[in-house]
């Protein structure tokens, strides 16, 4: 009865959990064991479709020898100028390496194919797996599917001395240890001013929030308007004297004008996480730090930050893993090269140049300095607790 | 004491002060850009002066701005609707909103049921391999997104899904971070209720569907909201699942606009805060939520 009843719960267990672990099998946990294996090998986008070449095989065979069946052409001759691996390679346009040729020139079925040349069963279009499928002896199967070669550590040293690899971790790195430290700060200081028991709290919370829940493809829209040389930022900073300046075109400020659009998004939404623990802290410790004589900037150190320490550690945390992962914003604004970041140089990397083994590689270095963020930030929650 | 209570007093008064003036200040800062916005989007591309059409010159300073005149003056031109009208006529851009509806419809359904239904298994239910299973679930979080989109990419590629909805929402459906969430739920709901219906003799499945779920409303509430926002101005998947502009979201939409030779001001801030509007919506009627998970997001654990 109680066996009986355990066996029910863990059958439905499985039924419930069943469909997020096949989706997170599937999309997550697979991937990361097939991105760990492209990052050892040379796996190009463009060769993905490789084998599912299309070609006529008759018309691929006439261009090859210039002759047509019409013209009754003997079959010694025809196979003795026949050479598989040539036929593949410029005819069908499929290139092979070493020992794909080698194994071609031992297990093709030349006799058959020129046979069925001459009595005109190629006149239909193949898909060049099943064509080999068809006419290898052995071993077709090599050709069944698109498998990229190992290459082992390859792509990890073509990292270490690729200049552009270097430049876009250390743009991420740099705009990571900009944006993290200065929208915390910002988060906390207006955190502090809400908690003043002040009026509109709620709309001065509301309205910090708005640019959070804004998509960052709309933002880099609105902020591309106000970076543009004649545009509202350079109007207003004139009356500073300074300017104009070319925002997003200039190498120099394009980067850092990203970082200040980004700590404008995500400061209010910070400031409300940085609200909530303020409202944790008791109003007996400020007025006793107040009747001691303690001043705003004194509380603000001495008790504020302290008291927030847990809250700074979540937002800082959560504020490197994001930072050093910023996409959106880069791709719709930054026109320079010299500019990207990590993760627009690995999406170039995977999906303009098809370099998707070199780009896993870059992936998995990203995901080992993400990992080293992590537990650094597991050591200082865990000294906290004891 | 008196004179010590008189200095917290002043301390305060001047403290708020303060206080206020950086608040406002910020909040210029903040709304100011989407002011900016929609100050463009209702400026017409052309108009009629003297019997003459004369284009708009946004980047004009000052700016001849005057919102208390009838027809409001915006860039010295009459404000209009018709940049939200004609954003329709331009590009397919119901089709665009129909898509983005869609996929993060699809999506926020796909993780109300799933991770709701994976938090009471991995909170509740004992099962053969769940500690095992829920340690890899969370190992995966650290993973940036970066490593596995280039397979997950290829996937789709090879089952013939780029362009399709399917391609679009599928490997969205579920996530580690969601289904956490829900667990932690699950785990602080009081058992009373479900030992109740346990002695009633209900069976797990019963227990989730007719007892835990519908206690944890505000809970899927949060998660409904958070992953139809973040589905909405998702933009990395769409961007690679998507090349034909019927298939388009309304992210990649944006970049529609602008041209290497011109950018469509007008048009692409009308569809920027046309896009933007829903959620905004969105996060006034239930900014409970969004503004408590802040705070609970504010760590306790």
């Amino acid at each position: 009865m109680f066996k009986k009843r355990k066996l029910r719960e863990a059958i439905a267990g499985y039924f419930l959990a069943s469909p997020i672990i096949v989706a997170i099998l599937v999309f997550t946990i697979i991937p990361i064991f097939q991105a760990a294996y492209y990052s050892f090998t040379d796996y190009d986008a463009l060769f993905q479709q490789k084998y599912r070449v299309r070609f006529n095989a008759q018309e691929a065979l006439e261009n090859y020898f210039f002759v047509s069946p019409d013209e009754n052409p003997s079959e010694e001759e025809l196979l003795s100028l026949f050479d598989p691996v040539d036929f593949i390679e410029l005819a069908v346009g499929v290139d092979l390496n070493a020992e794909q040729k080698k194994l071609v020139k031992r297990e093709f079925n030349a006799e058959k194919l020129i046979e069925d040349f001459l009595s005109r069963r190629l006149d239909k279009t193949f898909v060049f797996s099943d064509f080999m499928k068809d006419y290898m002896k052995k071993g077709a199967s090599v050709f069944a599917k698109y498998v990229p070669d190992f290459v082992g550590l390859a792509n990890f040293f073509e990292a270490f001395k690729d200049r552009m690899f270097w430049i876009s971790l250390k743009n991420a790195a740099v705009f990571s240890l900009v944006v993290t430290p200065i929208q915390t700060l910002l988060a906390i200081v207006l955190a502090v001013a809400a908690n003043q028991r002040i009026r509109g709290v709620k709309f001065f919370k509301v309205s910090f929030f708005l640019p959070s829940i804004t998509s960052a493809a709309a933002i880099s829209m609105i902020f591309m308007l106000i970076y543009s040389k004649p545009g509202l930022l350079n109007r207003l900073l004139d009356y500073l004297g300074v300017g104009p300046i070319d925002w997003l075109g200039n190498v120099k400020t394009a980067l850092p004008s990203i970082m200040a659009m980004n700590i404008w998004t995500t400061a209010g939404y910070f400031m409300v996480t940085f609200l909530a623990g303020l409202q944790d802290i008791p109003t007996s410790i400020i007025e006793a730090s107040m009747i001691d004589g303690a001043n705003a900037w004194v509380r603000f150190w001495k008790i504020t930050i302290p008291m927030l320490r847990n809250q700074i550690i979540f937002v800082v945390t959560m504020g490197i893993i994001g930072t050093l992962q910023v996409f959106d914003q880069i791709y719709f604004l930054i026109r320079n090269q010299e500019n990207i970041t990590i993760s627009m140089y690995i999406y170039q990397n995977a999906f303009s140049y098809g370099k998707m083994g070199y780009a896993s590689a870059i992936a998995m270095l990203l995901f080992l300095i993400i990992f080293s963020v992590t537990l650094v930030q597991r050591r200082v929650m865990r000294e906290e607790r004891f | 004491m008196k004179e010590g209570e008189d200095g917290v007093n002043r301390g305060h008064k001047a403290g708020k002060t303060v206080a206020y003036a950086l608040l406002i200040a910020y909040a210029v800062v903040s709304f100011g850009p989407f002011v900016w916005a929609l100050l463009v989007s209702i400026t017409p591309m052309t108009y009629e002066k003297d019997g003459q059409r004369v284009g708009v010159d946004i980047m004009q300073w000052p700016p001849k701005i005057n919102l208390f005149s009838w027809p409001p003056k915006v860039f010295d031109a009459p404000a209009t609707l018709s940049n939200y009208r004609k954003v329709f006529e331009v590009v397919p851009y119901a089709r665009w909103i129909l898509n983005t509806v869609i996929y993060a419809g699809l999506t926020t359904i796909g993780h109300l049921l799933f991770d709701s239904m994976g938090g009471y298994a991995f909170a509740r239910l004992r099962f053969p391999g769940k500690n095992i299973i829920f340690t890899l679930f969370l190992a995966t979080m650290m993973v940036p997104a970066y490593v596995t989109i280039i397979p997950v990419y290829n996937l789709m590629v090879r089952y013939n899904l780029v362009n399709t909805y399917a391609g679009l929402f599928l490997p969205k459906l579920t996530g580690v971070v969601t289904l956490f969430m829900m667990r932690q739920f699950f785990l602080n709901l009081p058992t009373e209720v479900e030992e109740a219906a346990i002695i009633d003799g209900a069976g797990a499945l019963r227990r989730f569907f007719q007892v835990a779920l519908p206690m944890a409303k505000p809970a899927l509430a949060t998660l409904a909201i958070y992953t139809f926002l973040g589905t909405w101005n998702d933009f990395l998947w769409p961007l690679l699942m998507t090349s034909d502009k019927s298939m388009f979201t309304l992210t990649m939409g944006l970049n529609f606009f602008r041209t290497s030779y011109y950018t469509f001001w007008q048009l692409m801030m009308a569809a920027t805060l046309f896009m933007t509007l829903p959620m905004v919506i969105v996060f006034l009627s239930f900014q409970r939520y969004f503004v408590e998970s802040g705070a609970t997001t504010g760590l306790k654990g």
